[in-house]
């Protein structure tokens, strides 16, 4: 057993506010060189255009500093992150909501037409277009970023059940959309995911 | 043909790379992922990728291009806040907090800052958002303030776990450390917990697990020490929160 001892009737009073620090100078700069990679590549990945994904790291970013409290609270700057730039460019992506199924289309074309597989990311990215918007970020976080599904969870303050639950969903909707598109293609069964 | 999408390997995550190039993982779980990293193809393809990343970024988007965009967005006020359930929930007050760190940051990035502190030296923390969550309260004299993430359990401190249910009715929560599970308590979300309690470990988590149904603690303790904190879930509509609890140091 845990060396514990529980002392009874011991309730603290309620808590304040936690205080919060002035940033640092050298923030940005901070920011920049330990998490922009990554940034700029997952919003590569997911917006498909360097232009945009040039624009979307700034946001991120803005984004972040305009949360500083939660950023510098976060158990893992980098998942924080990651979660941030997932979620804009997801939004980004659903504003153009047209891209979704041509992308599908094209994968599907260069396999029947140049015997050229997808990639397993670039097969996880064409498929966000046809899962439920819940089950997209714990797909990419899952699939792509490859936290566990306990690492999803507790990422994205949610229960394990729920995190199941949407890459079920995810791989439900993405088992539809291949029967058309790539019907040889059978995907793991989500009850055997890792 | 069974085609893979993906996903953390056994031991494998690109994740947990780019965490130890971040210089965010230190101690034990520093010195592990350092020695897998230095036999696994797969995490070292990985690594490569991250070294990619870089060279990407300096050549698409140097620091002096994305310091004056990110300046120039946060005077315009032109980015857009990001989807975030822990953000709708924040309220008026951590909002305008976050407000006002924006205008403080705006104003020296103008300036071009020179390089300081690191901001990451006390963020080995976990704080749960979203959903049903907890914190850790040490006690203060009369009062109590909340243990920030990763901040060493000091010796001899009093702890009090803060719950807050999201509709849950029942909550129970446990410490599961290198000795095992110990129960701290079981019973209704919205009026307990009502005690305090000393830890004495060294690493350990405090596992909040809140459900629609009464939750049987003695369960709870043997899924915890069957599963670990994975297994603390009874189903259902259940949620689980994970707090760490580390003296500090290796």
């Amino acid at each position: 057993m845990p060396q514990l001892s529980v002392i009874p009737g011991g309730r603290a009073g309620d808590p304040g506010p936690s205080p919060v620090a002035a940033a640092p100078a050298g923030l940005l700069e901070e920011l920049y060189r330990r998490h922009a990679p990554m940034v700029l590549a997952r919003c590569r990945y997911l917006l498909g255009d360097a232009e945009a994904a040039r624009d979307a790291v700034q946001d991120v970013f803005v984004a972040a500093l305009r949360s500083l409290p939660e950023f510098r609270a976060a158990a893992s700057p980098t998942t924080w992150l990651t979660r941030i730039a997932i979620n804009h460019c997801l939004n980004v992506r659903r504003a153009s909501r047209a891209a979704w199924p041509a992308e599908l289309a094209r994968l599907s074309r260069d396999r029947s037409e140049r015997g050229i597989d997808p990639g397993p990311r670039e097969l996880v990215r064409a498929l966000l277009g046809v899962a439920p918007e819940e089950a997209q970020e714990a797909a990419v976080l899952y699939f792509v970023d490859e936290l566990t599904q306990a690492e999803v969870a507790e990422a994205t303050g949610t229960s394990l059940p729920t995190v199941r639950k949407r890459l079920r969903a995810f791989l439900a909707a993405a088992r539809g959309a291949l029967a058309e598109a790539f019907p040889q293609l059978v995907l793991p069964d989500p009850e055997e995911l890792p | 043909m069974t085609f893979s999408l993906g996903g953390p390997g056994v031991a494998c995550s690109s994740m947990t790379v780019r965490r130890l190039a971040a210089g965010e993982l230190s101690g034990e779980a520093g010195a592990r992922a350092e020695a897998h990293l230095a036999g696994c193809a797969r995490c070292q393809a990985a690594a490569r990728e991250l070294e990619a990343e870089r060279r990407a970024l300096a050549a698409e988007l140097p620091f002096e291009a994305f310091a004056a965009g990110v300046a120039e967005r946060l005077a315009a006020g032109a980015a857009a806040a990001p989807v975030r359930p822990a953000w709708r929930r924040a309220g008026p007050l951590a909002l305008a907090l976050a407000a006002s760190l924006a205008v403080a940051v705006a104003a020296p990035l103008v300036a071009r800052l020179a390089s300081g502190r690191s901001p990451f030296v006390a963020d080995d923390g976990t704080r749960i958002k979203g959903g049903a969550s907890a914190t850790l309260h040490l006690r203060v004299g009369a009062g109590s303030r909340p243990l920030d993430p990763g901040e060493p359990v000091p010796a001899d401190a009093s702890l009090r776990i803060g719950l807050a249910p999201a509709g849950h009715r029942f909550a129970a929560a446990a410490v599961l450390d290198e000795d095992g599970p110990a129960l701290l308590f079981d019973g209704s979300a919205v009026d307990g917990p009502g005690r305090a309690f000393r830890w004495t470990g060294r690493r350990g988590l405090v596992v909040v697990v809140y459900d629609d149904r009464p939750i049987d603690g003695p369960a709870l303790l043997e899924r915890l020490a069957r599963g670990g904190p994975g297994a603390a879930g009874p189903g259902g509509a259940a949620e689980v929160v994970l707090l760490p609890l580390s003296r500090g140091g290796p």
